[in-house]
């Protein structure tokens, strides 16, 4: 077992990752790191929260053993989604979340593979997903059950590796890989539509040879149900999960507002935020 | 030496299943030998070489050995980004090979030309780079590529030189320099890296000179280098690659720390190439001729 990871009782595991409680802690690490990109990570906080709760394999809950799945976070703006998992799984404790961004510390404002629990070093757009791929391959050559699952924003589908990686998954048949776009409809400086429109998502990567489903990523039971059927159909074809999600999701004066993207908690913003969450003094 | 090259890599993945080829649909010929012996160790990535870095990666990170081949126009330049955050930040053992480096591809134009490629990945935190000179430094280098078991950038440049050593190296050490002719201390020492070796060693038989060759430019071994200064007076540097950056600045970040000296840095200089014609004719576009070369190399023991 790795030295950050600690054992939690399997009874508790229905306790873990409560939405709520994750979008809190990812106020507390915003705050008290006074840092950006909380509304990045509100918006896929169910999708992280099903896929560790239901989907990711950690043997031991070892965020390293060799015979795990593999989340990727390509879209590394999101990194504190998967730092609240991170907590709720023991691999991180409080004094991360307190000790965010302060001089010295590890855990940076964007995903970097040398934490371990998190796969790539992403944030620079488009590189996680071709590791992804690579990672695939790799298990495929291995002839392993182990799964790889790629999170990309849809801001970050504008970077040409996304689809080089995506006519290499399909013509290798990586039936072990799922892209999962976090379809916020936000990117840094507008919505995808204003910027660069990605058009039927579905359909693009259906056409790539894809085997495609669309589904509210903020409803846990359709996004678990969603990820199940993915990988029982399509034999031999890569799997794309479209999440139509909202960017801040969870606090209602974040929500589909850009400027959550850059801006940071005061300690006003800070407790209207928790309060929004109806956790007030629940703290995890 | 590209045969030295092919052989090398069908020796490895023979003896190790997880050495794999990955190619940006380039080496046609070149992989005849891997394609027959090795087939199921070959992965033509398709012309999407930004995502063939970042596999590599991937499979890296899984515990395969990727080989990564493309021209050094696209691997390293077209994915020096790649390289540095997917590969060298987490110090995965992938090999980049860059082939045609420098004027290879003289009829071709500035896309397919290469001559920023060592200074870049110079820059890269924990990534070694090979230039190797003839067929022994290439077997031995693509050796140490992979005993380094990490991030490694092996530059192949003008293959059809001519041999520089008289036979195998046994091993190649990073850093070390290779001296290839022992000449008088009282003249410049010529220290050159890849298909300028050859040239060096022409030129300094007709002054008797001291020549070393570097397959190993980065790291750069400073006792070596502070060696070369010390069996000469004053040193010159040769490579088929921008004066910034190279072979040329590896030396001198030495020397004017360690061992000031007067070194000469014969290289491209900062400029585009204008013409089209052979590799012998861009060379000397460039003034990479042997007339020029010898011109400067006097000029500058005169002013010494």
């Amino acid at each position: 077992m790795h030295p950050l990871a600690r054992p939690y009782p399997e009874s508790s595991v229905e306790r873990l990752f409560a939405p709520a409680r994750m979008r809190r802690t990812v106020l507390e690490m915003a705050y008290a790191g006074s840092t950006v990109h909380i509304a990045c990570a509100f918006s896929i906080i169910e999708l992280v929260t099903v896929l560790y709760r239901n989907h990711l394999r950690y043997p031991g809950n070892d965020p390293l053993a060799e015979g795990r799945d593999f989340l990727v976070l390509s879209k590394g703006h999101g990194v504190m989604a998967q730092y609240a998992c991170m907590l709720e799984l023991g691999w991180l404790n409080d004094s991360h979340v307190q000790g965010y961004f302060k001089d010295g510390s590890n855990l940076k404002g964007l995903s970097d593979s040398r934490i371990p629990g998190l796969e790539v070093t992403s944030g620079s757009l488009g590189h996680g997903f071709s590791v992804g791929v690579g990672i695939a391959m790799g298990l495929q050559r291995k002839g392993t059950d182990q799964k790889v699952y790629a999170i990309v924003g849809d801001g970050e589908l504008n970077e040409g590796p996304i689809w080089e990686g995506a006519l290499v998954a399909a013509h290798h048949k990586m039936d072990n890989l799922m892209l999962i776009v976090d379809k916020n409809g936000f990117q840094a400086m507008g919505t995808t539509d204003d910027v660069l429109a990605l058009g039927d998502l579905s359909a693009k990567f259906a056409s790539f040879g894809f085997e495609t489903l669309e589904v509210d990523g903020h409803d846990e039971a359709a996004v678990d149900a969603a990820i199940v059927q993915l990988w029982a159909t399509g034999a031999g074809k890569p799997k794309a999960l479209i999440a139509d999600t909202v960017k801040g999701k969870g606090v209602p004066f974040m929500e589909s507002d850009n400027r959550w993207h850059y801006t940071r908690l005061n300690a006003q913003t800070f407790a209207e935020a928790v309060d929004a969450l109806g956790l007030s003094g629940a703290s995890t | 030496m590209r045969e030295a090259f092919s052989n090398a890599l069908v020796r490895l993945a023979l003896a190790d299943p997880k050495v794999l080829l990955l190619t940006g649909d380039h080496g046609y010929a070149l992989f005849d030998e891997f394609r027959k012996r090795c087939p199921g160790q070959y992965i033509n990535a398709g012309i999407a070489e930004q995502n063939m870095v970042g596999m590599a990666a991937g499979l890296a990170r899984v515990g395969f050995r990727p080989f990564v081949y493309g021209l050094a126009a696209f691997v390293p330049i077209r994915t020096v980004e790649q390289i540095k955050l997917d590969i060298a930040h987490d110090n995965l053992p992938v090999v980049l090979l860059g082939d045609g480096a420098g004027f290879v591809y003289s009829h071709l134009g500035t896309s397919h030309q290469s001559t920023e490629d060592i200074a870049c990945t110079r820059a890269i935190p924990s990534l070694e780079v090979l230039s190797p000179a003839d067929r022994f430094e290439m077997t031995a280098s693509i050796d140490r590529a992979y005993m380094a078991n990490g991030p490694v950038y092996l530059r192949m440049g003008k293959s059809d030189r001519g041999d520089v050593h008289v036979g195998p190296i046994d091993t190649l050490l990073p850093g070390r320099l290779l001296q290839v002719r022992v000449g008088r201390n009282d003249r410049p020492g010529l220290i050159a890296t890849g298909s300028m070796v050859r040239t060096a060693v022409d030129v300094a038989a007709e002054h008797d000179l001291n020549v070393w060759s570097a397959p190993s430019l980065k790291p750069l071994s400073a006792d070596d280098v502070i060696a070369a200064v010390r069996a000469s007076t004053g040193l010159v540097t040769l490579e088929e690659h921008s004066v910034l950056g190279g072979l040329g600045a590896a030396v001198t970040e030495i020397t004017s720390e360690r061992q000031p000296t007067r070194v000469l840095r014969i290289g491209v200089p900062d400029r585009f190439s204008e013409h089209c014609g052979t590799h012998a004719y861009l060379l000397k576009e460039h003034g990479l001729d042997r007339v020029t070369i010898e011109r400067r190399i006097n000029e500058f023991e005169a002013a010494l």
